[in-house]
């Protein structure tokens, strides 16, 4: 999927690098504190992972549809605001058809062959493939947005240090340096339009769009280390990176933090297991 | 000099003994999330950079793969930076996971495709013992992340492309790699060097002696 070409919803940035305005919400605002909202960031993931799994092991439509329904299903006890989900999301169904037009002109041909240029072509065969890919990509990507959408960094990195126990220092360093992306966006954007000021003409051609897309990384580079630098001063002066700490805010699991997963296993053994038993599976290592 | 201002900086007990090579101090694990943080963004832009030319791309889609090195990136500016072990797989993972809290199109497999690109690189640089960092290791390592893209990519998502077309897709993923990846990040490390930015970092140290 990282090659499927992401397409910003929000209008283009007078430096035409598409970067919306710092401080602009990327994600989609959660409306109402469901009980999606309230899972346990760790526990949401898992979730997640599962679907993700799942989904990923087989090219079917059946397995791909059942969790596709479901998750479709699951959009409106997100919390999050439909209006700018639908409105910020419209690249994703976009991408998923671009990926399974690929996968339908690049797949040998089965069935009756409708478009026969050679290597390339379509066939019903090949054409169900893509279709089977495209709901495969939806799924992953409305997994993705359930999760990450409804779940606050911050409560994330409590709960992967304190319950998965990973590294603290590590966590709660790129928790720190998370918290920096709306500055990094305004660097990018101060950036290119000094670039211009200069009188830099903007990039054409592909070797014009990497030499100036490298140049202005190299100095948005420079941006970020020295304030990592000086982060790392301000918190290692307060403390951090020492022998003892201590949370504040303990991350706990509550009763609660069981209904997803036992919606979500379930869902999962009856994707896997109804595209078994109906002959469709498709397992992607074989 | 910032070399003794970074070592006493690192070091908060003076009695504790020379920290081991390869242990992280605090700056290491903060300016290697920060870089981290700072590529999840220019993956995000990467991505919008093109879209004026994502059509012939998505036309064919085994030309796509020239295009993705820079989701390799991570990997090899990190460790070409940090120089620990776990530094490539690190930034590659936190990169990953950062465009997919921005972005929202990318779900959780892209920390799967994190890890991989992270690991592709991370070999490399285990394999000459975390010793060398130089263009030849740099491209190596860009080298060895978008093979690992490029294949990974061929089990999870190309896997019903004719053979034909993901070898070509792993190839054009590994050159991809190796130049705006491997190439890419010794360069970038290279201008960062030369602006004193990484005064508190060996790789800064070194670039200022030769």
């Amino acid at each position: 999927m990282s090659a499927t070409t992401m397409v910003e919803g929000t209008t283009a940035a007078p430096s035409g690098a598409g970067v919306p305005a710092p401080g602009t919400d990327l994600l989609v605002p959660v409306r109402r504190r469901t009980l999606m909202v309230r899972t346990h960031p760790v526990v949401k993931l898992g979730c997640a992972f599962a679907v993700t799994l799942t989904v990923l092991l087989s090219v079917d439509m059946i397995s791909a549809g059942v969790l596709l329904v479901a998750l479709l299903l699951a959009l409106p006890f997100s919390g999050l605001d439909m209006r700018v989900l639908l409105r910020r999301l419209w690249p994703i169904p976009v991408a998923c058809v671009l990926s399974g037009y690929g996968t339908a002109l690049l797949a040998p041909a089965s069935g009756t062959v409708l478009v026969d240029w050679g290597p390339l072509g379509f066939s019903t065969g090949s054409i169900l493939t893509g279709v089977a890919i495209a709901m495969r990509g939806m799924v992953l990507a409305l997994a993705g947005v359930l999760v990450f959408a409804t779940t606050d960094p911050t409560d994330l990195a409590d709960g992967l240090a304190q319950r998965l126990r990973l590294s603290p220092r590590f966590v709660l360093s790129a928790l720190a340096a998370f918290r920096l992306v709306g500055l990094v966006i305004a660097d990018w954007r101060a950036l290119s339009m000094a670039r211009r000021a200069r009188g830099v003409e903007r990039a054409r051609g592909p070797v014009g769009i990497v030499a100036g897309f490298f140049a202005l990384a190299a100095a948005l580079l420079v941006q970020s280390i020295r304030r990592g630098t000086r982060l790392a001063a301000a918190m290692e002066a307060r403390g951090f990176g020492g022998k003892h700490r201590s949370w504040a805010r303990p991350s706990l699991l509550r009763p609660r933090d069981a209904v997803m997963p036992a919606l979500t296993v379930p869902l999962c053994a009856l994707a896997a297991g109804l595209a078994v038993s109906l002959g469709t599976w498709n397992f992607i290592f074989l | 000099m910032s070399s003794h201002a970074a070592r006493a900086q690192s070091q908060p007990e003076p009695t504790a003994p020379q920290p081991g090579r390869f242990r992280w101090r605090v700056v290491d694990i903060v300016v290697a999330s920060v870089v981290a943080v700072a590529t999840g963004v220019l993956f995000w832009i990467w991505s919008s950079s093109w879209s004026a030319m994502s059509v012939p791309f998505a036309a064919f889609p085994p030309a796509a793969g020239l295009l993705t090195g820079v989701w390799c990136l991570a990997g090899p500016l990190g460790a070409l930076i940090i120089r620990k072990p776990g530094a490539a797989l690190y930034c590659e993972l936190l990169a990953a996971t950062v465009s997919a809290l921005i972005g929202t199109q990318w779900g959780p497999q892209v920390l799967i495709s994190g890890f991989i690109q992270g690991l592709g690189a991370e070999l490399v640089f285990l394999l000459f013992f975390y010793r060398r960092f130089g263009i030849g290791v740099a491209i190596l390592a860009g080298l060895g992340a978008g093979l690992f893209l490029g294949v990974s990519e061929n089990i999870m998502y190309n896997v019903e492309w004719a053979f034909t077309w993901q070898a070509v897709y792993t190839v054009t993923a590994s050159v991809s790699g190796a130049l705006l990846a491997g190439l890419g990040a010794w360069l970038l490390v290279r201008a960062l060097a030369a602006s004193g930015a990484l005064s508190a970092f060996a790789a800064g140290r070194s670039a200022r002696e030769v």
